[in-house]
């Protein structure tokens, strides 16, 4: 029984991992219609830049958020202005593919910046392990798993009562609609790479911090990837579900299943769901896009 | 008329030496190094190229191999087989390099290989030790250090003699390629020799960096002594999980964690490990060897000194020795005779004697086992230069 928890415990923080990247895919894709391939690289980017700033001005976690999350959202922002507006109006495999090669040029461009060497990210969080009945958890895994639901929660917020929310939502239904009715999907478009930008560097510096900061993070965006095929491309709830149930399927499976199967179960869920419903758990069903 | 003499005489006095193979000059021996320059794994490939360099000068600085002073190019290959293939190529063919010593990864000189056969090029592996590399012979090949099997071997063998209890439960947690199966081996020769208790083997992918399951998986089998074949991130990853669910583990790592930076990622779990390494981690030699290093190189490279700076240190001594004795008619060929030839060659404690007299053209195969020190951040000779 013991077992069976501690398993649960680990798929949930494994699978708040997922959610939280997996979530910055479905904005983009919401508002976007497009998938970016570099959201991997857009966390470990701004893992690295929280880790920069930890570093510099020794800050605590809360601190280190307030600080790090808006420079990240700024930087979103510039990777939109520079890489993506130029693309607006071209086919979406265009836009595809220019965020490939945006994944390449960040991967590299950490290297040099930041150098090679694996290191140990202080986040300013304790490191003393907390019991919650007999499931240990290290704080930083706590306030991952705190962190997708407050994101979850502050996205269905904004999406369902702020303007700009609305508004992407109207652009996520019907673009051409959107702008006929006065809405600036450019600004849209820019807004979903800025927020997708913070929840990034809250998801890149929550798992550096559980888990070392390397320049292979990025693949952690392959990984999550699958959590917003099951949950539905364009759902950020479904993200977030998605994600969870990856994360205990991959870690029910390693437990109880064994050797290779953490890396299978996951897919083998992922197809009998999209046997089913197509779109995903949460997803609208009229996606078409690439 | 006597300028154009002149000229053409001037050019066969600077020019390559009689009869000499490529990259001899009567001036001047290049000698080839593809290494992990840039990558995720570049560290490596900096550790390694300062031996190399320290090598090189120390002998220079002494008048260099009969008189001829040793130039290294290095070639950086990402750690990516076909860039390995094509920086050799350009070695060869663009800078005309004698010799190589720096052969990156084992995928890597497994790659190259072709091209050191057919140009019969004096090649001293010191990097990635495989038995791939060794088996079968290639007649110029000649490999420095030990298996993963006989590192881990090293370790497990004096934690059941000297460390654990006896009803201690012996775990692996290992890739799911060649390298972890190598350290599978030396799991299992120990197991057998020493009739260890070890119910619970795993496997894992390459790249995986949460352990959880796999250490609640050790934890459930009341896991006490780990192998832990993880390496960098991965490695204290996983004595990390450890940490958090209260193992009492005695931990045995990849020698890549006897590096400052790994040790500095491994620290935070708290556990005191053991590494098994070819050469020495910490002692005598290794504070002469700093002596040595910081009369040839910069403040930056001597911060990348680790276990592969030694480890090319060695390859290159080796490969230095070799052409001294071949004298002033140096050959590729010659080189390789002599390197078939050498025997006890003193690495000043740097690692057992060098001696490639042996049917695999293979040395440094003695293991000393190291305990990382968490409150002195060093590491402590548990034993000697032991062939197991």
């Amino acid at each position: 029984m013991d077992f069976l928890v501690l398993l649960i415990a680990t798929g949930l923080v494994a699978g708040a991992t997922y959610g939280l990247i997996a979530i910055g895919f479905a904005l983009i894709y919401k508002a976007t219609g497009v998938v970016n391939f570099a959201q991997g690289e857009l966390v470990m980017l701004t893992a690295y830049i929280g880790y920069s700033l930890a570093g510099a001005f020794g800050l605590t976690f809360i601190p280190l958020l307030l600080v790090a999350v808006p420079i990240s959202m700024a930087v979103g922002l510039v990777l939109e202005r520079i890489f993506i507006r130029p693309m607006l109006g071209e086919p979406p495999f265009a836009i595809v593919m220019v965020t490939v090669g945006l994944a390449v040029i960040l991967r590299g461009l950490i290297i040099v910046v930041w150098g090679s060497q694996p290191a140990n990210f202080d986040a300013g969080i304790p490191t003393t392990v907390i019991r919650l009945g007999n499931v240990p958890f290290y704080p930083a895994q706590l306030i991952m798993i705190a962190a997708l639901g407050l994101v979850v929660l502050a996205m269905w917020a904004f999406m369902r009562f702020s303007r700009y929310g609305i508004a992407m939502r109207a652009v996520a239904a019907n673009e051409t609609a959107a702008l006929l009715t006065g809405v600036s999907v450019s600004r849209i478009h820019a807004l979903a790479w800025v927020l997708s930008s913070g929840i990034a560097a809250i998801a890149g510096m929550l798992f550096a911090a559980n888990f070392k900061l390397a320049p292979d993070l990025w693949f952690q965006g392959l990984k999550s990837f699958p959590a917003v095929i099951l949950g539905g491309m364009d759902s950020i709830v479904g993200a977030a579900v998605g994600g969870i149930a990856i994360g205990l399927i991959e870690s029910l499976s390693q437990g109880y299943i064994g050797e290779g199967m953490r890396e299978i179960a996951g897919f083998i869920v992922i197809i009998l769901v999209l046997m089913v419903r197509p779109y995903g758990l949460f997803g609208s069903r009229d996606i078409e896009r690439v | 008329m006597k300028t154009i003499a002149s000229a053409v005489l001037g050019m066969l006095v600077a020019g390559p030496a009689l009869a000499a193979d490529p990259g001899v000059t009567d001036t001047t021996i290049k000698i080839g190094d593809v290494n992990i320059m840039t990558g995720p794994a570049a560290f490596v490939g900096r550790g390694f190229s300062v031996g190399s360099k320290v090598a090189a000068e120390e002998v220079n600085a002494a008048g260099g191999v009969n008189g001829r002073k040793i130039v290294v190019i290095t070639e950086d290959d990402g750690y990516v087989p076909a860039r390995s293939f094509q920086a050799l190529t350009k070695l060869l063919e663009v800078d005309q390099i004698f010799a190589l010593n720096g052969t990156s990864g084992t995928a890597n000189v497994l790659a190259m290989m072709p091209l050191i056969t057919e140009h019969k090029l004096p090649t001293v592996v010191s990097q990635a030790p495989a038995p791939v590399v060794y088996t079968p012979v290639r007649p110029t090949v000649f490999t420095f250090g030990a298996t993963y099997e006989n590192a881990f071997y090293a370790q497990l063998k004096y934690i059941h003699e000297k460390m654990a209890k006896p009803d201690a439960v012996y775990g692996l947690v290992r890739q799911d390629d060649d390298f972890g199966k190598d350290i599978e081996a030396g799991f299992d020769r120990a197991v057998k020799d020493f009739n260890l208790k070890a119910p619970v083997r795993i496997r894992f992918k390459k790249g995986t960096t949460n352990f959880s399951a796999e250490v609640a998986q050790m934890k459930q089998a009341g896991v006490t002594v780990l192998a832990n074949g993880g390496i960098f991130a991965g490695a204290a990853n996983i004595l990390s999980e450890a940490r958090k669910l209260d193992m009492p583990l005695i931990p045995a790592e990849v020698w890549s964690e006897g590096i400052p930076a790994s040790a500095a990622l491994l620290a935070p779990a708290g556990y005191d490990y053991l590494v098994g390494d070819y050469v020495s981690l910490n002692g005598p030699a290794n504070e002469k060897f700093r002596e040595l290093a910081k009369k040839y190189v910069s403040e930056d490279e001597l911060k990348n000194i680790s276990r592969y700076t030694y480890a090319s240190y060695i390859g290159m001594k080796a490969l230095i020795e070799a052409m001294r004795q071949c004298g002033k008619d140096l050959t590729r060929a010659c080189t390789v005779e002599k390197l078939r030839g050498l025997k006890g060659l003193d690495t000043g404690g740097l690692s057992a004697p060098v001696d490639f007299t042996n049917d695999k053209q293979l040395s440094g195969t003695a293991v000393g086992v190291y305990q990382y020190d968490i409150k002195s951040a060093t590491f402590k000779p548990l034993t000697g230069f032991v062939q197991y």
